[in-house]
């Protein structure tokens, strides 16, 4: 299957990569300064669609579990939040610390019973379990809201400025992925990806593949409650559609555009998606067909994703010059 | 419960089960011998109802359209799956399942889209055809002799395919290459060929499917992953390669949603859900699945 | 191995590229600047019609203002987006109309979900949002703000007190069943007919409930039990669109319409039957609301507006088409009295708002900020007149349909 190629790329600790990393995170905090309040919001969204398909790809890329139903769970986190807030009046701090809880303990019954099967089997489950997600907040009207959804989260006035909003959003997304990023370069991540590349002869060295498959499942499930809850903070909001196969769907697309065998695949996936979407179907309303053409292409010519085939080409020209 | 109710219920169960049974068969036979979960077959279902659609409109005055139209249009999307399969999916059999996905959910949007384009947004409509338009009394109650004829397709459809598989030169080809790939290769099966073969079977299903089904029902957008979900449930309640088990799939699928609407509406729409879960942990592959 | 973060660090230069490309400032040339409205509706997928048709309605007021000299000296301008039924995306435009192009109002839109999420923005923004087609009464009761209007007719005249008191007037049944979408809408639906029918004829009576779930259109099983129940009559509670279609057809080979009256509250507006044809199933001798019969209004203007909406879209007018039509209308009204486009003064100005239409005179209530739009019912037939069926014998519903103010304060109350 997979190749030496699509092996996860390390964190060097060279000088010059320390200066990149300090040249982004300078230019994410300054950004505000000079970009417009509208895009400012929808890097805002971006920030929390990156980190929901980066913790689909602890799963998907490092563990190798194609998941149909990343969007249930984080709808799960959206609507912790939300109804702790709106319905039973609790306080913005623990109604964010819950979601990751009961993300959390949602993704262990699922996960639970998903593990059981592999490939398609596994796919085709977690789907199942995101319809059945989506089926009871669609329906549980004295809760949820039903199909209006919440509407009126009381999120306190100081997210509404989209600035503050922005800094809160970059800072927790910032510490979810470096815990991320320490999870899956810790040996605990390194038999993930050992179970990635051949489960079978993981297991033929005593480590029991199902556990280790399980605790990627609920840490994956974990990270998508705190991006719903942070959704549902970032809008005010929490609707049905969190949980729609779509939204599964989109966060697979992500994952896919920017490359799932590298950390940062899902980040840069988030960026060009998004501007990708808004571009396109500010051209044209048939923006469903552009969009499935670029994903046609990709597909057929650069399948390790944006970062993965800029990686390559460097690779390539760098050995070109030895 | 009355005895009515029941009868009506089961009914209806049925002729909606049998529609979603051939597309279900297409579904997996394509996944039987090609490993290739198509998320883009309730497309190929939606663009047989609007073929279908298209020629009982451009044909409206001739007698029978709507006949011709469920020959014509199954043809066309057996035709498009054809070309789907050559050139987009045979580069990436190699791949890994998720590439494989995505592809075919971008072929939702294309198809999705496509079909927006030429027929537009709003609700079409196809007449219930002759011979069918009356109801038959049955257990002292009445029920369309449409879902009657659509009860009927889906045995008649199973022992077609059946024979196809069992009996012919085609059908020898698709279980030696379902069997061992490398080994019929061997033995001079031009697999390619087989592959192309299975899965314009497969969409000619889905075709049909869609031709029959709109004059119970309307043609319109987003009917592709409304229908594709419920025999993604069917193929694994069946067990996925399985004929017969899209077949058992179907029927109960059908009951278990004409009865759940029945009894608890809320739930219904879980109710597949559910089924297909239990049934997975009970058989891990599906009531008449082997495993691989 | 730096190469992942070299790719990492172009790809993240190439979108700052794109976001300051996207930042460039627009050039504005006009002398005054010109009273802008966000326009949000649902442009793509399978419901578009509706969003195509209310922009065209929305575009047809806006050039003929404009042509008359603008509001205050200041021409009007439109900016559609499509929300693609999506909350978050209605959310996101909204928050990029008012946050980068600056306009002064928003409008829009069919889904009450996405409704109700630009009107929480719009609350928390302060500016003010005129709600087109989206039905919820939620959004000017439980979820009412000073910043929101709608003038368009909510689901209690549409859906459920409407048609009652439509029923009342013309087949006065007395064994109803029913058959609805299991969701809020559709029990609201039937909770608000059976209240107000029950008043008005005493002595009927509910004999079953049948709910299925929303976005069923296998309705077979059910009308089985309809065609069995020895109703005289069938009420649909919020069965619209596609459903609605495939219901009738069902019903039809059934011979439901033959048996029994049927109430088909969404059946009047053209979206769902503009493509059946005579000798089609259709909702035969129906009771139907309507929301815009173009076809039974009198007036030039009327046939000059239905004819230039046809033109644009090559839809039938829907109804759609001509509350964006009033919604346009309303702002260079409610402008022109507040003398500015100050959110507070146009706000003052809307509340007491009355104006002279072609489909006669609409006031706002205050209270609630809903239009009294009226609400139409007839018997669905087809007639020579149009190739579609459509009511006929039209009646009009005015105030009467809507929840009284006291019951808006009770429902506000809970």
């Amino acid at each position: 299957m997979a190749n030496g190629m699509n092996r996860i790329s390390w964190l060097g600790t060279s000088p010059r990569n320390a200066f990149m990393l300090a040249g982004l995170v300078a230019l994410l905090v300054l950004l505000p300064l000079f970009l417009g309040q509208s895009w400012l919001s929808i890097t805002t969204e971006m920030l929390i669609l990156a980190l929901a398909a980066s913790s689909l790809n602890i799963m998907l890329g490092y563990t190798g579990m194609v998941s149909f139903g990343p969007a249930g769970i984080y709808a799960v986190g959206a609507y912790t939040t939300g109804v702790f807030m709106e319905k039973l009046g609790i306080g913005i701090v623990p109604a964010v610390l819950a979601a990751p809880v009961m993300a959390g303990i949602i993704g262990f019954l699922v996960g639970w019973i998903c593990v059981r099967r592999s490939a398609v089997y596994f796919a085709l489950l977690t789907l199942a379990f995101s319809q059945i997600i989506w089926t009871v907040v669609f329906q549980w009207y004295s809760v949820t809201g039903g199909d209006d959804g919440l509407v009126s989260v009381p999120v306190p006035d100081f997210f509404f400025e989209i600035t503050n909003c922005y800094y809160f959003m970059l800072a927790v997304v910032s510490v979810c992925l470096f815990i991320i990023w320490k999870i899956v370069n810790s040996p605990f991540g390194m038999t993930l990806q050992a179970i990635r590349e051949n489960p079978n002869r993981v297991e033929f060295i005593g480590v029991n593949v199902k556990h280790y498959q399980l605790a990627s499942f609920v840490i994956s499930s974990v990270f998508l409650g705190i991006a719903g809850s942070m959704h549902c903070v970032f809008s005010g909001s929490a609707f049905p559609d969190y949980a729609y196969w779509v939204k599964s769907a989109d966060m697979l697309v992500i994952c896919l555009l920017g490359g799932i065998y590298n950390f940062f695949g899902p980040l840069v996936g988030t960026v060009v998606y998004t501007v990708l979407t808004k571009v396109i179907s500010e051209y044209t309303m048939h923006w469903h067909l552009v969009l499935g053409g670029i994903i046609v292409l990709i597909i057929l010519a650069m399948r390790k994703g944006v970062v993965g085939t800029l990686a390559n080409y460097w690779a390539n020209r760098k050995s070109a010059a030895a | 419960m009355t005895f009515e109710a029941f009868a009506g219920q089961t009914l209806a169960g049925v002729s909606l089960g049998m529609v979603w049974f051939l597309i279900a068969a297409g579904l997996s036979i394509i996944f039987g011998t090609l490993k290739i979960l198509n998320l883009a077959h309730g497309s190929l279902y939606m663009l047989g109802s609007f073929c279908c659609y298209q020629v009982t409109v451009s044909l409206a005055h001739v007698a029978g359209n709507f006949w011709i139209g469920v020959l014509v249009a199954p043809i066309v999307v057996a035709l498009v799956g054809g070309v789907i399969e050559v050139f987009l999916l045979r580069p990436i059999y190699k791949a890994e399942m998720i590439y494989q996905y995505i592809l075919t959910f971008a072929l939702v949007l294309i198809i999705g889209e496509a079909c927006k384009m030429i027929w537009g947004v709003g609700y079409h409509s196809v007449q219930v055809p002759w011979p069918f338009q009356g109801s038959i009394g049955v257990f002292g109650l009445s029920f369309p002799s449409y879902n009657f004829f659509l009860i009927a397709m889906g045995p008649l459809v199973f022992i077609g395919l059946r024979t196809l598989i069992n009996k012919t030169d085609l059908g020898r080809n698709i279980r030696a290459v379902t069997e061992n790939r490398e080994m019929a290769n061997a033995l001079g099966t031009n697999v390619p060929r087989v592959y192309t073969g299975v899965f314009m079977l497969g969409a000619w299903l889905a075709g049909l499917a869609g031709s029959l089904w709109p004059p119970v029902s309307v043609v319109a957008l987003g009917s592709d992953m409304a229908v594709v979900i419920d025999c993604f449930i069917i193929v694994v309640i069946g067990g996925l390669g399985s004929l017969a088990g899209a077949f058992v799939g179907a029927i109960i699928l059908g009951l278990t949603t004409a009865f759940g609407l029945y009894l608890i509406p809320k739930l219904a729409v879980a109710f597949g859900f559910i089924l297909m879960i239990i049934i997975l942990l009970i058989r891990p592959y599906g009531l008449m699945g082997e495993p691989e | 191995m730096s190469n992942t973060f070299k790719a990492f660090g172009m790809m993240l230069a190439t979108a700052a590229l794109v976001a300051v490309i996207g930042l460039a400032p627009t050039t504005v040339l006009a002398e005054k600047p010109p009273i802008k409205i966000g326009f949000i509706h649902t442009m793509s997928g399978p419901i578009s019609m509706y969003g195509i048709s209310s922009a065209a309605g929305a575009k047809v007021a806006v050039d003929e203002i404009n042509a008359a000299g603008g509001v205050l000296g200041r021409k009007l301008e439109l900016i559609v987006r499509d929300d693609k039924i999506s909350p978050d995306t209605g959310l996101r435009e909204a928050k990029d109309l008012v946050l980068k192009e600056k306009v002064d109002f928003l409008a829009g839109t069919i889904s009450s979900g996405v409704g109700l999420a630009i009107s929480n923005y719009a609350k928390r923004a302060k500016k003010i949002y005129l709600i087109n087609i989206a039905q919820s009464t939620k959004i000017t009761e439980e979820n009412f703000h000073p910043y929101v209007f709608r003038f368009t007719t909510n689901s209690t005249p549409y859906f459920g007190k409407g048609p009652a008191i439509a029923l009342a007037n013309t087949y006065k049944s007395k064994k109803i069943i029913v058959l609805g979408y299991d969701y809020e809408t559709g029990k609201n639906s039937l909770k608000e007919f059976k209240d107000t029918y029950l008043k008005l004829v005493p002595d009927a009576k509910f004999i079953d409930e049948l709910w299925v779930p929303l976005g069923t259109t296998d309705f077979t099983a059910y009308i089985a039990k309809m065609a069995n129940s020895g109703a005289d009559c069938f009420y649909l509670a919020a069965i619209y669109g596609g459903g609605e279609l495939a219901f009738t057809k069902q019903a039809w080979s059934f011979g439901l319409y033959d048996k029994m009256k049927a109430v088909q509250p969404c059946a009047g507006d053209v979206e769902t039957w503009s493509k059946v044809k005579q000798g089609d199933p259709y909702p035969k001798d129906a009771l139907a609301t309507c929301r815009y019969p173009f076809w039974a209004i009198k007036g030039e203007k009327n046939a000059e507006f239905a004819k230039k909406v046809r033109e644009m879209t090559d839809l039938w007018p829907a109804y759609g088409a001509l509350d964006a039509y009033i919604i346009m209308y309303a702002i260079k009204d409610a402008v022109t009295k507040a003398g500015s486009t100050d959110t507070q003064k146009v706000i003052k100005a809307m509340e007491n708002l009355t104006m002279d239409t072609f489909v006669g005179k609409i006031k706002m209530r205050a209270f609630d900020h809903q239009a009294m739009m009226p609400t139409w019912y007839g018997i669905m037939r087809f007639t020579p007149d149009l190739p579609f069926p459509h009511i006929t014998d039209v009646g009009e519903l005015g105030e009467d349909s809507y929840h009284t103010i006291e019951q808006i304060k009770k429902i506000r109350g809970k």
